[in-house]
């Protein structure tokens, strides 16, 4: 168990460190990119070929680049990530900002997952094959195939035009949020509400389920009482996957909405060419998918007795 | 699963590549031209759509997008297909070190979601290094890199397991070459697997490309396309809600139907797929089964 | 003689899957008394689980179930009765093992609790009561060092361990009819002794009712009072368990007496295979379902469905369906 969970780590930080290097190259392989960029912002169209070669110099964007990510590496890990060529503050600054928006994106999501997809999985297994299982059914599968651009355009026409109940923008108080959470939810609520039905609906047919039965359980109380227990590892799993995706949610919906965070300072730094801001936020995201799909392992470890306390001969 | 599900259900899909295939004939209008005279207009004979904030038909650019996201995602798909297949196969063929290290680059391209990793490539790409090329092979290349790791992990499986079946130690025996051996005997087996995963990615592909377009960073105006319309139409979405509806719909019922003609391929050819239908039917059979067959064998 | 716990009456059981159905129980009937033990003897597919578990409900998902006929238990009509009371049913008056106790009980929960709600619920203990109960339950079973045990997943127990375990299960809420469904098939030959020693301690302890579903006719010997034996849902003869055993009479339980080996019969000389296979239920054809196989065949056995006649009068008539055997042996009947 214990050295189990040392390989999972030592793991992690390993793809860590690969993935981090892996962007780094691809980001900052043409040392050209930053210097143009920091002499465009100087000198705007009067930079030429000798001042971008001056400026790559002075920054030492000509070393080797093994040297180069060493360097970048050891001075993030101190908390310095760069100063941002968009908006010219210190990505550490942008990061303190702009963090907490998407954590609030992301959790108040998530929470959202996991109850519609608890509530929509198990109603569909009391449901059976009735009405109820066959309309959430079709519904996860348009939830898992509309586009959340689009989702959250048709929350913003009904909830913000038509009733004009929800702002359609910004970040003022609990209601701005509720439709950018409705729509980063819709998704992976929709992949992991089927997750739990045909998971719960493979539980029933089992062995234990009988006997369940056979306790003078109803169904419903088998559902809840004896399938669920057992559906936890399945359910943990995709969740943390979709969870990480949830990030490229994130990202679009911050744009619909005008939520000022990570993902939209993302797309910023793309269109403007900020390179150093891109490579900031892709070792955020390297971090969190890695620490996100880290956790869940752990997590499903120790939800499982038959990895928690493994039999002694 | 598609007893419950008519048939029906894929007509979008196969509209979609219909549509896409014979678009400059189906187009009433030039989609890129802008008319000031006739903008915003409600549907009618002329337009029967309507027109835009810039004029343009909305038929026509409904139709050039079907045929702007058809031929991408084609393309994509194509690309990334062929690379995964050759790059796979080769690391599951030659193992040893060079497998290893394959092994762990598809590894960390797979620790990404893949449309991440498009988004990093197109930024790579916006540096001035690439200034020739244009936005919409940014987007080509970028989805192509961030596609391909999936199908090079698939391939590889296929290969290792093909190539512990006796007949390809008896091939080699008989003196087969190892081009002979992996053409006639393993890459057909890649190839089965590999291309239904791949049409059953095509709805994702789709999406990843209105995604991308949506943020700005995919197909640029004047060319057509769903997701570029859509942002379009955010700017008018309180006068006029259907310049979103319209794409918005397009875009959704082909993904739908796309997803449900993976889910019916996975059904038949992936082997375990977790699907419900499917888990189901198994489960049925087996217990009907049982219950209607006794053992061979006497056994009291 | 006292009155019947759990009994059924002309049963009919179809099973529906999208793609097949089934008459899997063809007009069976059987009672229990407390203080007996009936074994339902037949192949896998013969119907026997399904005859027995079927009234109760505890049929697996995915199957669609039409039951006919009658079923009562203490009292009650079992398939009229609503969802909720049968549970309760299920709960409090029966106590059933299954067959393989490594996927019958629940591998995320411990198995103690497990024991301690049931006397809970059914028994009207306690919270602290239940737990003493369900910790001496466990005692009783022959589960060593109960008190640790209490706390153990499934996982952590051995097969044998694990029966012991799910007999306590069945006996937490103290029911009055208790359901073997092959309760050894997944064991040890080595364990399968003991486990048949305790339900034999248990059911002469208690005075309950146990019903022995098992195609072992070792275990039908060591337990049984009354034995019924079941081909393609049809009963083809019971009896005392003396009587079927020592004197069979329908082909089909000579058949199965002479496959067992080392068994002291005087039919068997010898193991022999019963040839062919069972028929198929799904499409049944008039007449004796085991003439396809039967070595005593008659053309009269493809067209007539044999009745079951009584050939030993008494307390447990001895009663076979074959007017082949009767006729050729030339057996009093009783009718």
């Amino acid at each position: 168990m214990q050295r189990m969970f040392l390989r999972r780590v030592g793991l992690a930080l390993l793809l860590m460190l690969a993935a981090t290097a892996l962007t780094f190259a691809l980001v900052s392989a043409a040392p050209g990119n930053v210097a143009a960029m920091i002499a465009e912002r100087a000198a705007g169209a009067g930079a030429d070929g000798a001042m971008i070669a001056r400026i790559a110099a002075e920054l030492g964007l000509n070393d080797p680049l093994p040297l180069r990510y060493l360097r970048w590496l050891g001075n993030a890990a101190q908390g310095d990530f760069g100063v941002s060529l968009r908006t010219g503050k210190p990505m550490a600054e942008e990061f303190a900002a702009r963090i907490p928006v998407t954590l609030a994106l992301l959790s108040g999501g998530g929470v959202l997952v996991l109850v519609l997809s608890l509530v929509m999985g198990l109603a569909g297994a009391v449901s059976n094959g009735g009405v109820a299982d066959r309309l959430l059914h079709g519904l996860a599968l348009i939830g898992a195939s509309t586009p959340n651009f689009f989702v959250a355009a048709m929350l913003v026409i009904v909830f913000s035009v038509w009733l004009g109940w929800l702002p359609s923008f910004g970040m003022s108080g609990l209601a701005s949020w509720l439709l950018p959470w409705i729509t980063i939810a819709l998704f992976p609520a929709s992949v992991l509400a089927r997750v739990v039905r045909v998971n719960l609906q493979d539980a029933m047919s089992r062995p234990f389920a009988t006997t369940g039965f056979a306790k003078g359980l109803t169904r419903r109380a088998v559902l809840v009482r004896e399938a669920l227990p057992n559906i936890l590892i399945p359910f943990m799993t995709t969740f943390g996957a979709q969870f990480t995706l949830m990030i490229i949610g994130a990202i679009v919906v911050e744009r619909v909405f005008g939520l000022s965070g990570i993902g939209a300072f993302f797309i910023e730094a793309i269109r403007f060419r900020d390179f150093i801001g891109m490579q900031a936020v892709l070792l955020l995201f390297v971090v969190f998918f890695v620490s996100v799909n880290l956790i869940v392992d752990i997590a499903a470890m120790l939800a499982d007795p038959r990895l928690r306390r493994p039999r002694k001969a | 699963m598609m007893k419950n599900w008519p048939w029906l259900i894929l007509t979008p899909a196969i509209l979609f590549v219909l549509i896409g295939l014979f678009a400059p004939v189906l187009m009433t209008h030039d989609a890129a031209k802008q008319d000031y005279t006739a903008i915003l207009q409600g549907p009618s004979l002329e337009h029967y759509l309507g027109t835009d904030y810039l004029g343009r038909d909305m038929f026509s650019r409904i139709i050039g997008g079907a045929r702007t996201s058809l031929v991408a995602m084609s393309v994509v798909l194509v690309a990334a297909l062929v690379i995964g297949v050759v790059i796979g196969s080769f690391a599951g063929y030659v193992g040893g070190r060079t497998e290893l290290v394959l092994i762990s680059i598809i590894d960390i391209a797979l620790a990404l979601p893949s449309l991440v990793i498009a988004l990093a490539l197109i930024g790579v790409f916006s540096g001035p290094a690439w200034v020739w090329m244009s936005d919409y092979w940014k987007m080509i290349i970028a989805l192509t890199l961030a596609w391909w790791a999936n199908y090079a992990r698939m391939s590889r499986a296929v290969v290792v397991a093909e190539l512990q079946q006796p007949y390809i130690e008896a091939a080699r025996v008989m003196g087969a070459s190892h081009l002979w051996i992996f053409t006639r005997h393993i890459l057909p087996h890649v190839l089965g697997l590999v291309v239904v995963y791949a049409s059953a990615d095509a709805g994702a592909l789709v999406l990843a490309i209105a995604t991308l377009s949506f943020l700005g960073l995919g197909v640029a105006p004047p060319v057509p396309e769903w997701g570029q319309m859509l942002v379009d139409g955010m700017s008018y979405i309180e006068e006029f809600p259907s310049l979103v509806i319209i794409p918005g719909l397009a875009l959704t019922a082909v993904v739908v139907s796309f997803n449900l003609l993976g889910e019916a391929f996975a059904l038949q050819k992936v082997p375990r797929a977790v699907r419900g239908g499917f888990l189901a039917r198994k489960k049925a059979a087996r217990v009907a089964e049982e219950a209607a067959r006794a053992a061979t064998e006497a056994r009291a | 003689m006292t009155a019947p716990v759990y009994s059924v009456e002309d049963l009919v059981i179809d099973l529906y899957t999208p793609s097949v159905s089934v008459r899997a129980v063809d007009g069976a009937s059987f009672q229990v008394r407390p203080g007996e033990t009936l074994a339902i003897v037949g192949e896998s597919g013969s119907g026997k689980t399904v005859m027995t578990l079927g009234p109760l409900g505890l049929l697996p998902e995915g199957v669609a179930v039409d039951l006919k006929g009658l079923a009562r238990a203490d009292g009650r009509d079992l398939l009229r009765l609503s969802p909720g009371d049968l549970s309760a049913l299920r709960g409090g008056f029966f106590g059933v093992i299954f067959q393989d106790p490594m996927s019958a009980l629940n591998p995320m929960l411990k198995i103690g609790p497990q024991l301690a709600r049931q006397a809970q619920l059914y028994a009207g203990l306690s919270a602290e009561a239940a737990r003493r109960e369900a910790v001496s339950l466990l005692a009783r079973s022959g589960i060593p060092d109960p008190e640790d045990r209490y706390d153990r997943y499934p996982h952590e127990l051995s097969g044998g361990m694990l029966q012991r375990a799910m007999i306590a299960l069945a006996l937490a809420a103290r029911p009055r009819v208790l359901i073997a469904d092959e309760p050894t098939t997944a064991l040890d030959a080595t364990v399968q002794a003991q486990i048949l020693a305790l339900i034999r301690q248990i059911q002469q302890e208690d005075g309950i009712a146990v019903v022995l579903i098992t195609h072992d006719i070792g275990a039908v010997s060591v337990l049984a009072d009354r034995v019924i034996v079941l081909y393609a849902g049809q009963i083809a003869e019971e009896g005392t368990a003396i009587d079927v055993l020592t004197a069979p009479a329908h082909p089909y339980t000579r058949g199965l007496l002479a496959s067992v080996p080392d068994f002291r019969s005087e039919i068997a000389s010898g193991t022999r295979e019963i040839p062919g296979i069972p028929p198929n239920q799904a499409q049944l054809m008039p007449g004796c379902r085991f003439a396809e196989r039967c070595d005593r065949v008659q053309p009269a056995c493809h067209s007539h469905r044999p009745r079951l006649q009584t050939i030993t009068r008494g307390e447990v008539p001895h009663r076979v369906a074959c007017p082949v055997i009767i006729a050729a042996e030339g057996i009093a009947t009783h009718d």
